[in-house]
């Protein structure tokens, strides 16, 4: 058994409401590859940010070689020789590869104060090499493909940590592989044996079958805790996912007693719905009162069809249609004056005007009805924004009160409040409970049944499988761009997400 | 291994506090900030408060204040409009100069081509998608030109045309018609920011235009009609000067561009947009009228006066800016 190069043990970390980590413990020694699970919301990334000191815990200890360790940044976590890959990448568009590789690091190159190009030339050669990046080293990684870019950075790390003579430093690729090909994934793989040689890998991926196939070892996390650790030899996909998703599934939870059956009428039909580098044709209808759940992996194609379907994107083809009427397309103005409301999924900079009272954006969309002789009437503004605040049970010290001072949860609340007091027939919501604590849970989730009730149909996506499939009638996968099945949610009669995951990756 | 605290130790109390003492409405400081410049001034010369004195505050005041009304509704709306200054230099000569020719006519048509001049730095930000900073500073140097074009020098109204500038110059009932004028202009303004749609969208989009746009408001059209509100104010105040100085002077406006910005953030709207008003604008600009006149009765130095005003704003400005919505300061 190898020693371990980097532990964390105990590690807690907690937001208002939300406990992202209890007491979890992580290990990673030297020449592995490591593979992380955990649904959305287990605390990977919370986990992963501790790990390279982009945050820092509430309590718990990090040693590093065998030394405690507390990272200022992850600049400070670089030069020790841990860094990570992210799925967005981070490097700088508009320098070239040589350049990114030795951003902020070229001292080592000055000689009389400019650096040496041939040097620096020399010294990207050699760090390529292990992953047999061959493109000319002076095109910009704008222009480069999103495999090279990681080959880049991992390249990158590995030469930081050759720089600060660390032996063996830990490389963590979040989600590497959805942005490459079949090809370019067996490449990273090889690559990836190849340096375990002389690093560490943590692998976080939703890909099981990768996980299963290229990892050492398995560490799966679940609500913010250690569920348990495998050898990959002996670990089979299913038993994976029962593991992440878990058993326990309270029937009531998602309140299946109040899950109304849909209308007869179609209130939203999509029909050959498609946008370029996102999803292919995709044809589908919601009917009155029903909540249709839209699951898959990022890069699957939900969020961008419910962008289209909220008027925020221009879809390439297609038409969504709106009781019978056609919509213009990438017009927010116009679909929300057709009836078509979304609850985004970053409430703070997408759902809210923090600055101003819960009142202005409660009544936000119904200024209108709340005029007299045309102009707006205080005491009907304050009416209004009272009413929907007992009805969606917004706690605030009164409806003059600035939103940002309101819990996550609340904020959420008035979010909804505000289109439910629109007439919307029809509403998006993207991850509607994210960042919410467990009460405020329960009251959304409760909002969400009376506006199921009250005939407006729904398209969302949830954090996790098990809400998707509480709150849904009927569930649709997505997977790489297109719609690969149709699941129907009865209450009491519910698919079990193991059913579902399978669909899914 | 014992558990051990690691990382910075602040506790979500702390960050609780700051957040609500940042949530002090604006208005209290400056409110706050005239009266500690008022008792100053009185006490450094008891002529402060005299009603010659409090009257010649006034009138510098009202200038001010009409054109900072407009000025705060292109910063509320998170713009800016560097304009105001080229505009009010242009419908100056532009009004003098009409009054010879269509006499009491002028007045409508110069408040017209003031509004004309304020949708057209709309449709730049909202059609040709320049930021309101550049448009406005582009829009301002053109209108400056103009205005030196129509009359390179300052000009005199001819008497024959006195009493139409009665209307500004006169009174009625006891009160002076530029306070009357002022009065109605501050009302409108609150008028349509409080209780029209479009006013109340304009803090929506300086609030979070990301939010309004996505909530389905009409972003183009609030953005072009908050700079028509600012052509307007910009107009008016311009009008009003001309009348009370009896003549039109194309380079008038050249103090009034930052002055105009100054009185708006001194009152506490903040620069980000979102937040603050008309009452606000009112306190900015007797805020700024107090020290222009208190410096001055008091015998500070001229040239120490530029410093004070510019240490003034800063404070101002450093109250109220808001820190989150800007992710890096500019």
């Amino acid at each position: 058994m190898s020693a371990p190069v980097l532990e964390l043990r105990r590690i807690t970390k907690s937001y208002p409401g939300v406990v992202a980590l209890d007491a979890v413990n992580f290990t990673v020694y030297e020449n592995e590859i490591v593979g992380l699970v955990g649904e959305n919301g287990a605390g990977k990334s919370t986990l992963m940010k501790i790990l390279i000191g982009l945050i820092q815990p509430d309590d718990g200890s990090y040693s590093l070689r065998g030394e405690p360790v507390a990272l200022r940044d992850p600049e400070n976590a670089a030069r020790l020789g841990v860094g990570m890959v992210f799925q967005e990448g981070s490097l700088v568009p508009n320098l070239s590869i040589m350049e990114n590789l030795f951003l902020c690091h070229e001292i080592g190159f000055q000689r009389f104060g400019f650096l040496s190009k041939r040097a620096m030339r020399e010294a990207a050669y050699s760090a390529l090499a292990p992953v047999k990046v061959g493109s000319d080293l002076n095109i910009p990684i704008a222009d480069t493909t999103p495999a090279v870019r990681q080959m880049v950075e991992i390249a990158r790390l590995l030469w930081l940590s050759k720089l600060y003579n660390h032996k063996n430093p830990i490389l963590i690729l979040d989600e590497p592989t959805t942005v490459l090909t079949e090809n370019e994934r067996e490449t990273l793989f090889l690559i990836l044996e190849e340096i375990k040689s002389q690093a560490s890998i943590v692998l976080i991926s939703h890909r099981l079958q990768e996980i299963v196939q290229n990892s050492d070892r398995i560490v799966i996390l679940k609500d913010g805790k250690n569920v348990t650790e495998l050898r990959a030899e002996r670990a089979s996909i299913s038993d994976i996912e029962n593991l992440m998703v878990g058993h326990s599934f309270e029937a009531d939870r998602y309140r299946e007693d109040e899950q109304v059956e849909p209308g007869r009428e179609t209130v939203l039909k999509v029909q050959k719905l498609s946008r370029r580098g996102a999803f292919q044709p995709i044809d589908f209808s919601v009917r009155r009162g029903e909540i249709v759940s839209l699951v898959g992996l990022v890069g699957s194609g939900k969020e961008e069809v419910c962008r289209c379907i909220a008027g925020l994107d221009k879809p390439d083809s297609g038409s969504i249609t709106l009781d019978g009427k056609k919509l213009p397309s990438g017009s927010p103005s116009e679909t929300v004056h057709s009836g078509i409301g979304n609850i985004p999924i970053d409430r703070r900079s997408e759902g809210l005007a923090l600055g101003m009272t819960v009142a202005e954006n409660v009544n936000l969309l119904v200024l209108d009805r709340l005029k007299v002789a045309g102009f707006i009437s205080p005491a009907r503004e304050k009416s209004n924004a009272v009413r929907w605040m007992e009805e969606c049970r917004i706690k605030s010290p009164s409806s003059s009160t600035i939103c940002a001072n309101l819990s996550g949860g609340n904020q959420q609340k008035t979010v909804i409040a505000k289109w439910l007091s629109s007439q919307i027939k029809f509403l998006v919501l993207d991850h509607p409970t994210r960042g919410v604590d467990v009460g405020a849970k329960e009251e959304i989730y409760r909002l969400i049944r009376k506006l199921a009730d009250d005939g407006i149909g729904m398209i969302i996506m949830c954090d996790t499988l098990e809400e998707d499939i509480g709150l849904c009638s009927r569930m649709l996968i997505m997977r790489d761009g297109r719609l690969v099945g149709e699941v129907t949610c009865p209450p009491y009669k519910k698919p079990s997400p193991s059913e579902i995951i399978g669909l899914i990756v | 291994m014992g558990v051990k605290r690691i990382g910075p130790a602040r506790s979500q109390e702390t960050t609780a506090i700051r957040r609500k003492r940042a949530r002090i409405p604006a208005i209290y400081f400056s409110v706050t900030l005239l009266v500690v410049l008022v008792c100053l001034f009185t006490a450094g010369n008891r002529n402060f408060l005299s009603a010659y004195n409090l009257n010649t505050i006034a009138s510098y005041a009202a200038i001010l204040l009409v054109v900072g009304l407009g000025q705060m509704n292109t910063i509320l709306i998170g713009g800016i409009d560097l304009s105001v200054g080229g505009l009010m230099s242009f419908i100056s000569v532009v009004f003098i100069v009409s009054l010879k020719a269509i006499g009491v006519w002028a007045f409508p048509l110069c408040i017209v081509a003031a509004l004309v001049a304020g949708y057209l730095n709309g449709i730049i930000l909202t059609r040709i998608k320049i930021p309101s900073f550049i448009a406005t500073l582009g829009t301002g140097g053109i209108l400056t030109s103009l205005a030196l074009l129509v009359s390179p020098l300052p000009v005199d109204v001819p008497a024959s045309t006195y009493g139409l500038l009665e209307i500004v110059n006169g009174t009625t009932l006891g009160i002076s018609n530029l306070l009357l004028l002022t009065l109605v202009t501050f009302a409108l303004y609150y008028v349509i920011l409080r209780f029209t749609s479009v006013g109340r969208n304009i803090y929506y989009i300086g609030s979070n235009i990301k939010m309004s746009w996505m909530s389905g408001i009409d972003i183009i059209g609030t953005r072009n009609f908050a700079f028509v509100l600012s052509g307007l104010g910009a107009g008016i105040a311009a009008i009003m000067q001309s009348c009370s100085q009896y003549g039109g002077d194309p380079t008038l406006g050249k103090v009034y561009i930052l002055q105009s910005i100054a009185a708006v953030v001194v009152g506490g709207t903040a620069l980000t947009g979102g937040t603050g008003g008309a009452i606000n604008t009112v306190i900015g600009a007797l805020i700024l009228a107090v020290m222009e006149n208190g410096m001055n009765v008091v015998g500070v130095d001229a040239y120490f006066q530029q410093s004070i005003l510019g240490f003034v704003i800063i404070i101002s400005v450093a109250l109220t800016f808001d820190r989150g919505k800007t992710a890096t300061i500019k």
